[in-house]
Order: structure tokens, then C-alpha cells, then sequence
């Protein structure tokens, strides 16, 4: 992998020019406390400090709401050319945003093959900057507190530099755009570096242990902790909105006025949703919150195990941050685990 | 249905800002009048056909004087489906805000002698005297909303409306949470969305206009706002404001960790 160097003060000038390869997106500042990815004209409106913006990167490329095609009857339909026009350069993916993407990749670019998802994502260039985490984080325990893969360039910061990790032949593009901006990395870059990562791996304040978990779900199928969750849950389906890798989606059919032309839309679905599981003739599979509840967290820590040999959660702490009523990922995994959270 | 369904559309006590929004899909209206046959539609035209069959009847409005009562059972009878339009309609609106008191007492408070001029009954939506077949919520409905269900009825089907919460659009719409943020009594998490979020979006608390969404946990709710700091009169004066005849906004409801 190319690693080179980017003073700080170059910063500026590199982020101008970004823009001849899409409109340039990061993360700034919106209401009291939050953060949003949102388009940027210059690098003096990126919020560098972000520890995790509302809703993550999915959004970009799974859609909230989108219009699959426009049809009419005789006629046929439509893709919406929207869906495959604009370039975007994303910038300030912190590891664990990257690890949704991948894994959104593994699921959207996976047995089947989901064209919207990719038609986006081929046209967005990714490029990541580290980060320091707050008390919500908790990617060390997932394993996504670095990546090295589904970036294309990776910007950590060493002091007043950044160390840049060239990961695709666009991000090479991007960097040779500008290249009197960059420097070959010295040693005391590489001391930086490594200096930084040691102080990075322990200032993470929340652990909790993931490997076994599948196996005690099983064993805790029944248990209480589902039942307690069941009755604070809201199901107001934030969680799952605000979830870098949950990808649910109901499609449904908008019809116009004259009888013969419409839309077919999809929109994000949530399991905690009283009719996600209600099936024809009236029978709901989950018609119990407790139930639902219990399926989210299956589905992240216990089914993905099984399908990808991972959990589906990167730890990024937006469910605990953003819950109505407060409740915590890491409290209900250490509840079911019978552990004391330290 | 083949020939062009015959419609109605009433109103009972309220605002008619419900027959407003039907009124103002201006874009809309004239493919409204071609796919339909309306027979009648008081607010907007005179002479209307008041005996007709109808295929379809839209009714905004609450029922608060007996003769509401008479005229929903009628249009009842009259038509195939029955439509609550509003919130007025499907969970008894602002009129049913305070059930509570006597009928006697909210006249006299209201209205001082002249209330003695006219006949009261406890506030209540259509769905407490006659099967009601499609409810569209909201205060006043989205013209979205209208439309698609027109749609869908002209093709035979009934539409899909929303059964999530005000915090799914909410957050779909990456506003940050007044609740969280600000300390403020939001009612998001137990209001059907459909608004996407209307009043968060301009940084005000949802306070319920759209009823309660399915399944509202309401007990967690209260608990979270007691929470912040809200005393249970705040909390109920706001659950109460569109939506107090729904039973599950009763203050028996209330009572902590009932519904998983
Ligand atoms: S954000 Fe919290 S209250 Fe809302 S559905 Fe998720 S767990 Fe339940
Ligand atoms: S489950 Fe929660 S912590 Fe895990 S990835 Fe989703 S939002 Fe982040
Ligand atoms: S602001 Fe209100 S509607 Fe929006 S997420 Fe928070 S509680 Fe829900
Ligand atoms: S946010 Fe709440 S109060 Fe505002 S329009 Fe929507 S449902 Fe009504």
C-alpha cells in the first residue's frame, strides 16, 4: 500500500481539489450537539473533531426513500437516471462507517445483487480520517476500530501531519491531482504513527466480550433481559434507522390519479416495526415487542455470525446515542451475559 | 369498480380544514372531479344529491351534537366505504380534549347562559358509532396522503398508510432529537408518522396531532419524560390535545411497564 504524507497546513488547498472528482460531502455541524455528512464548499466547514454523525453513510447509497422506477401501464417503466449521476467524494469516514459500507457490500453485493446500492456506490469516492473514541464507542470490540480495505485514501492524524493511506487506484488519482500537497513518509512519521495507534487502542473506555456471544444468545433465548428490554423499547424504529448495517427495506407501489401509471418506492424497514413480521391471512410471527427486540439483536450478533462469519454491528454506538428511552447495546449484551459492566 | 364511483364528502363538528385540504389539492382536483362522480360535497357546491347510494363517503369533523350522530349513521347506510378524514374524526380531535369535565360543565365554561341553545354529546370519533372502513389521520391530513388513498381506492384497493412512529421520518430525515437534545416533551415516539416530522424539522417537539401510532408504548414514554423532569398533568395535557378518546392515551394506560 502507497503511505505518504500530508502537512496540515496543505489540507485546505488538498480538500479544493477534491471537487473535480464529486461534490465533496463531510461531516458538519447541525442542531446543539449533532453532526450530519452534508456537502461542504471548503475545508473550513468540515467539523475535523465529529466523533459520529447522525445517520451514517448508508444513506448515501441505500436510500431512505427512493423511487425504483416509475411505470405505466402499456408503457413499461423506468429507472430514475438520479440513481446512477452523481459522483460524490466522501470525506471523514471514520473505520467503523468504512466497516458498514463493507458490510452493506457483502449484503447488497452479495447472492443477490442489488442494483441501486451499487449503481451509487461506484460512483462515490470514500476517503477516511481516524478518530478518538467517545464512552458510546465500542468498535474495539467489534474488531472495526481500523480497516484496511473499502477506502481510498485513509487519513490519520500524527501530530501536524497526516499519514495517508493510498487504498484504490482512484485514491492514487486524487493524491497525483495534487501531488506537490504530499511528502514520502520519514521516520519520525512512522514513530508518530505508531506512537498514536498505541494511544489511540487505549483510550477506548467500553469493552465487552463479543467472540462467545452467539452461543450464550442461544442459551439466553428465553431470558428476562428481552422481556425488560421489550417493555422500555419504544419501537420507534430510530435504532435501526440510525444503524450503519441494518438494511431492512419495504417496497410498496405510490398509483396516480389517472388508474394506469405510478411508482414503486422502497423505503428503510425496521424489525421493531409492529408489521415487519405480519404475514398474510393476519398471523405476526413477532407480535410481541419483546420479541422484536430480541430479533434486532439476533440478527446483528447471532444470524450475520452465521451467514458471514461476523457480527453485523461496528460498534459505533449510534443506536445507544440517538434511543428515545436509553437503551444501551453494550448494557443488554453485558445483562444477558450475567456480567457486571465495569 | 367500473363506471366512476359515486362520492360524498360531509363534515361534522370542526374546522373542515380536512375538506380545506381536499379543496386546495388544486394540481389534482379536476383528475379528481374525471375519475370520480361527485354527488355531493356541502362545503363546496350547492345542490348535491343527499339520498344517492354512495360507493365512497369521506367525513371529517367529531361527533358532538346528536344530530352528527344522525348523520354519520345515515352516510353510513348510504355508503359502501366510510373514510375518517382528520384527526377530529378517527380519535375525536381537539373537541374531545376534555371528556373528562361533564358536558354541562365544559358549556357553561365555554359558553356562559347560551350554551343552554344547543345539545351536546361526550365528543367522539366515528369509529364509536359506525364501522369505519379506512382512517387517514392528521391535523389537518397530508394532501399526499389523500391522493394516494384516492388512488388506490379507484383501483380497488385500500392504501398504505404509515403505522410507525413520528421518530422513524424523524430520523429518516437526519433531525437531530429534540427529546435528547433539547430535554423537550416530544410525543414523536408515539405518534403515527406520515407529517415526516413536520415540527422537528422547524426544531419544535411533536405535540400528537396524528394520534397514536400502533401499539404505542405509552407507559415507556411517560416514564422517560418523567424522567426530564415533566410532571404527569404536563404530560397528560399533551397526550390529550388530539387525541384523548383513544383509549390508549386513558391516564389508566399510564401506569408503568404494562404493554411488552
Ligand atoms: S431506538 Fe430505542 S426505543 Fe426506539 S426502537 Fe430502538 S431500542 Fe426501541
Ligand atoms: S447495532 Fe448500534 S452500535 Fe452496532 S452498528 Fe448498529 S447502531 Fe452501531
Ligand atoms: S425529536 Fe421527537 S420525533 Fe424526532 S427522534 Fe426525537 S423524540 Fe422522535
Ligand atoms: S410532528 Fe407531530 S405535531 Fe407536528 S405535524 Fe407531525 S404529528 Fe403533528
Amino acid at each position: 500500500m502507497k503511505i505518504i504524507t500530508l502537512p496540515k497546513e496543505n489540507f485546505a488547498e488538498f480538500v479544493g481539489h477534491l471537487c473535480s472528482f464529486g461534490e465533496i460531502h463531510a461531516p458538519i455541524k447541525r442542531g446543539d450537539r449533532s453532526f450530519v455528512f452534508a456537502p461542504v464548499k471548503d475545508a473550513s466547514e468540515i467539523e475535523l473533531d465529529c466523533v459520529r454523525t447522525i445517520l451514517p453513510l448508508k444513506k448515501y447509497f441505500f436510500r431512505p426513500m427512493e423511487v425504483m422506477f416509475n411505470f405505466c401501464a402499456g408503457e413499461g417503466y423506468e429507472i430514475p437516471s438520479e440513481v446512477t449521476d452523481k459522483r460524490i467524494v466522501v470525506f471523514g469516514a471514520h473505520p467503523c462507517d468504512i466497516h458498514g459500507l463493507n458490510i452493506l457490500d457483502m449484503v447488497f453485493n452479495g447472492r443477490y445483487v442489488d442494483t441501486y446500492y451499487l449503481a451509487r456506490k461506484s460512483k462515490a469516492a470514500i476517503i477516511g480520517l481516524d478518530c478518538i473514541p467517545d464512552d458510546l464507542c465500542f468498535c474495539r470490540s467489534t474488531r472495526t476500530d481500523f480497516v484496511d480495505t473499502g477506502f481510498d485514501l485513509f487519513l490519520s492524524d500524527i501530530g501536524d501531519k497526516y499519514l495517508v493511506r493510498v487504498g484504490t487506484s482512484l485514491g492514487d488519482d486524487m493524491v497525483r491531482a495534487a501531488e506537490s500537497l504530499f511528502y514520502e513518509v520519514q521516520k519520525e512519521d512512522r514513530d508518530a504513527y505508531k506512537r498514536k495507534s498505541i494511544e489511540r487502542r487505549e483510550s477506548f473506555k467500553t469493552e465487552i466480550q463479543l467472540q462467545d456471544l452467539p452461543g450464550i444468545m442461544d442459551l439466553e433465548y428465553e431470558s428476562q433481559v428481552w422481556q425488560d428490554v421489550g417493555e422500555t423499547c419504544l419501537s420507534c424504529g430510530t435504532c435501526s434507522m440510525v444503524c450503519p448495517t441494518c438494511y431492512c427495506y419495504s417496497v410498496f407501489d405510490e398509483l396516480d390519479l389517472d388508474g394506469s401509471s405510478g411508482r414503486r418506492k422502497r423505503r428503510w424497514d425496521c424489525c421493531l416495526f409492529k408489521d415487519y413480521a405480519l404475514v398474510a391471512g393476519g398471523h405476526n410471527f413477532r407480535a410481541k415487542r419483546s420479541s422484536r427486540v430480541k430479533n434486532r439483536y439476533f440478527h446483528k450478533q447471532r444470524g450475520f455470525v452465521s451467514l458471514y462469519g461476523r457480527p453485523s454491528c461496528v460498534g459505533c454506538g449510534r443506536c445507544k446515542a440517538q434511543c428515545p428511552s436509553g437503551i444501551d447495546i453494550v448494557d443488554v449484551i453485558t445483562k444477558l451475559r450475567s456480567e457486571t459492566r465495569v | 369498480m367500473s363506471s366512476k364511483p359515486k362520492i360524498g364528502i360531509y363534515g361534522l363538528t370542526g374546522c373542515a380544514g380536512d375538506q380545506l385540504v381536499i379543496l386546495n389539492c388544486e394540481d389534482e382536483l379536476l383528475d379528481i372531479v374525471g375519475a370520480t362522480d361527485i354527488r355531493s360535497f356541502p362545503m363546496a357546491m350547492s345542490g348535491g344529491d343527499e339520498n344517492c347510494p354512495l360507493d365512497i363517503v369521506f367525513i371529517d369533523g367529531t361527533v358532538v351534537q346528536p344530530k352528527d350522530e344522525e348523520m354519520l349513521k345515515r352516510l353510513r347506510e348510504r355508503a359502501n366505504l366510510l373514510i375518517a378524514v382528520g384527526t377530529c374524526a378517527v380519535w375525536g380531535g381537539v373537541p374531545a380534549m376534555e371528556n373528562k369535565f361533564s358536558r354541562e360543565e365544559v358549556k357553561k365554561r365555554v359558553y356562559g347562559p347560551t350554551g343552554d341553545l344547543f345539545k351536546t354529546i361526550t365528543p367522539q370519533p366515528l369509529s364509536s358509532f359506525v364501522k369505519v372502513d379506512l382512517s387517514i389521520s392528521g391535523c389537518p391530513i397530508e394532501k399526499e396522503q389523500l391522493l394516494q388513498a384516492v388512488a388506490s381506492l379507484l383501483h380497488g384497493d385500500l392504501p398504505r398508510l404509515p403505522n410507525y412512529a413520528v421518530c422513524t421520518e424523524c430520523k429518516m430525515a437526519e433531525y437531530p432529537c429534540l427529546l435528547i437534545e433539547k430535554g423537550h416533551l416530544c410525543l414523536g415516539p408515539i405518534t403515527v408518522a406520515g407529517c415526516k416530522a413536520r415540527c422537528p424539522s422547524y426544531g419544535r417537539p411533536c405535540i400528537g396531532c396524528r394520534g397514536p401510532v400502533e401499539e404505542a408504548n405509552i407507559s415507556s414514554e411517560v416514564r422517560l419524560l418523567k424522567e426530564k423532569g415533566f410532571t404527569p398533568s404536563d404530560i397528560q395535557n399533551r397526550l390529550r390535545t388530539f387525541a384523548g378518546a383513544a383509549d390508549s392515551l386513558q391516564m389508566e394506560s399510564l401506569k408503568e411497564g404494562t404493554n411488552a
